[in-house]
């Protein structure tokens, strides 16, 4: 849940990159950190293994646009993919803005990616918050690899509900489409901030 | 829906006298008070040293991680943390249920004056912040007009 700051004149919004082990979520992050002008970014955080993977989350943070003034500030998070760690998804859930859901392309990791979809979907509802009431995107990473699906099999399967979402072919190992998802997040959770706080305008109207 | 929360002025004055009156009496380098998603509430002290964006992140993750080692134990969460360094140090307690005060010391003070402190400061932020969630915050309306179209996104650079 974003939270408005009237004395330092900030929003801050949390971006969460959800998805199966292996799946690309600490590259796209690690390609948006050497990719951002670094006044526009903290330091990223990266709590791993030995073995270099996410045994906590990786965190990343980011200044973006200035609205009326505010500057908003975007907190980049992944959850560890394992799916022993999902008490771990589910702190790093805790009050999420907006999701990209980075899926596997490659034909074996179908069964993950269905699971990791279902599992997002179950560990947001222990939140009391709809799949459908959360901006999201769907990245189909690792399009560079010779075994992979097509992405209308992939739409099929993790695309396939009432409302289309936005869906990115990726490579994050090279970028390409990362920042497009990227920004693809951040202008449907403005949007949703802006409908929810119209909303709440109307319900109670301002001192300020 | 729930409200978005909002942080007025006043509100944020409010919090750091009582920040600023813990910071000197506990002699602390620096107050940090995040809730459990690792959002960033209100800090005082020496912002200059360290990335707060960082440690609220980190320390929120701590604090839960936690909360599963007390509840092998028969607790439901344990209230305070210590993370003890050679020359800095940190301590966390809970505000309320979804609120997390961080404390980072030196030498110059002990862990048993911040301690006694922060029982106090916790208690008094408490109730502000329960004071700020009952009152009815002035509403953050922003259209999207107020973005113009190139606005909004993140540029990579190449």
């Amino acid at each position: 849940m974003s939270i408005i700051n009237y004395a330092s004149k900030e929003i801050q919004f949390k971006i969460v990159y959800y998805g199966p082990a292996l799946c690309g979520k600490t590259t796209n992050l690690a390609y948006i950190h050497s990719r951002i002008d670094p006044g526009h970014r903290g330091d990223l955080v990266s709590l791993a293994t030995a073995a270099d993977r996410t045994l906590f989350f990786d965190f990343l943070p980011l200044n973006a646009v200035v609205i009326k003034g505010f500057k908003t500030k975007f907190q980049l998070y992944t959850v560890p993919g394992q799916v022993i760690y999902n008490a771990t998804r589910q702190l790093v859930l805790r009050s999420v803005d907006g999701i990209v859901f980075v899926a596997d392309s490659q034909w074996e990791k179908m069964e993950e990616n269905a699971e990791s979809f279902r599992n997002m979907e179950e560990n947001l509802a222990k939140q009391n918050i709809a799949l459908d009431d959360i901006p999201y995107v769907i990245q189909y990473n690792k399009r560079d690899l010779p075994n992979i699906a097509p992405v209308h099999y992939l739409q099929f399967l993790l695309n396939n509900r009432k409302k289309r979402v936005p869906d990115f072919e990726v490579i994050s190992t090279t970028g390409q489409n990362v920042f497009a998802a990227l920004n693809a997040v951040s202008q449907l959770l403005l949007h949703k901030f802006s409908k929810d706080s119209n909303a709440q305008r109307s319900a109670a109207p301002a001192s300020l | 829906m729930d409200s978005i929360p909002v942080l007025t002025i006043e509100d944020v004055a409010n919090i750091d006298n009582v920040l600023q009156d813990y910071l000197q009496r506990a002699e602390a380098d620096l107050i940090v008070v995040i809730d459990k998603g690792g959002n960033l509430i209100a800090q005082v002290g020496d912002l200059e040293v360290m990335d707060v964006t960082v440690i609220a992140a980190l320390a929120a993750g701590s604090f839960a991680a936690t909360k599963e080692l007390a509840r092998r134990i028969g607790e439901v969460e344990f209230n305070a943390l210590y993370h003890q360094g050679n020359g800095s140090h940190i301590f966390m307690n809970s505000v309320d249920e979804d609120t997390i005060m961080i404390t980072v010391f030196g030498s110059q003070t002990t862990v048993g004056l911040v301690r006694f402190y922060s029982a106090s400061t916790a208690s008094n932020l408490a109730s502000l912040l329960a004071k700020m969630r009952t009152s009815s915050a002035p509403g953050f309306q922003f259209d999207l007009n107020d973005l113009s179209s190139n606005e909004g996104g993140f540029t990579e650079r190449h």
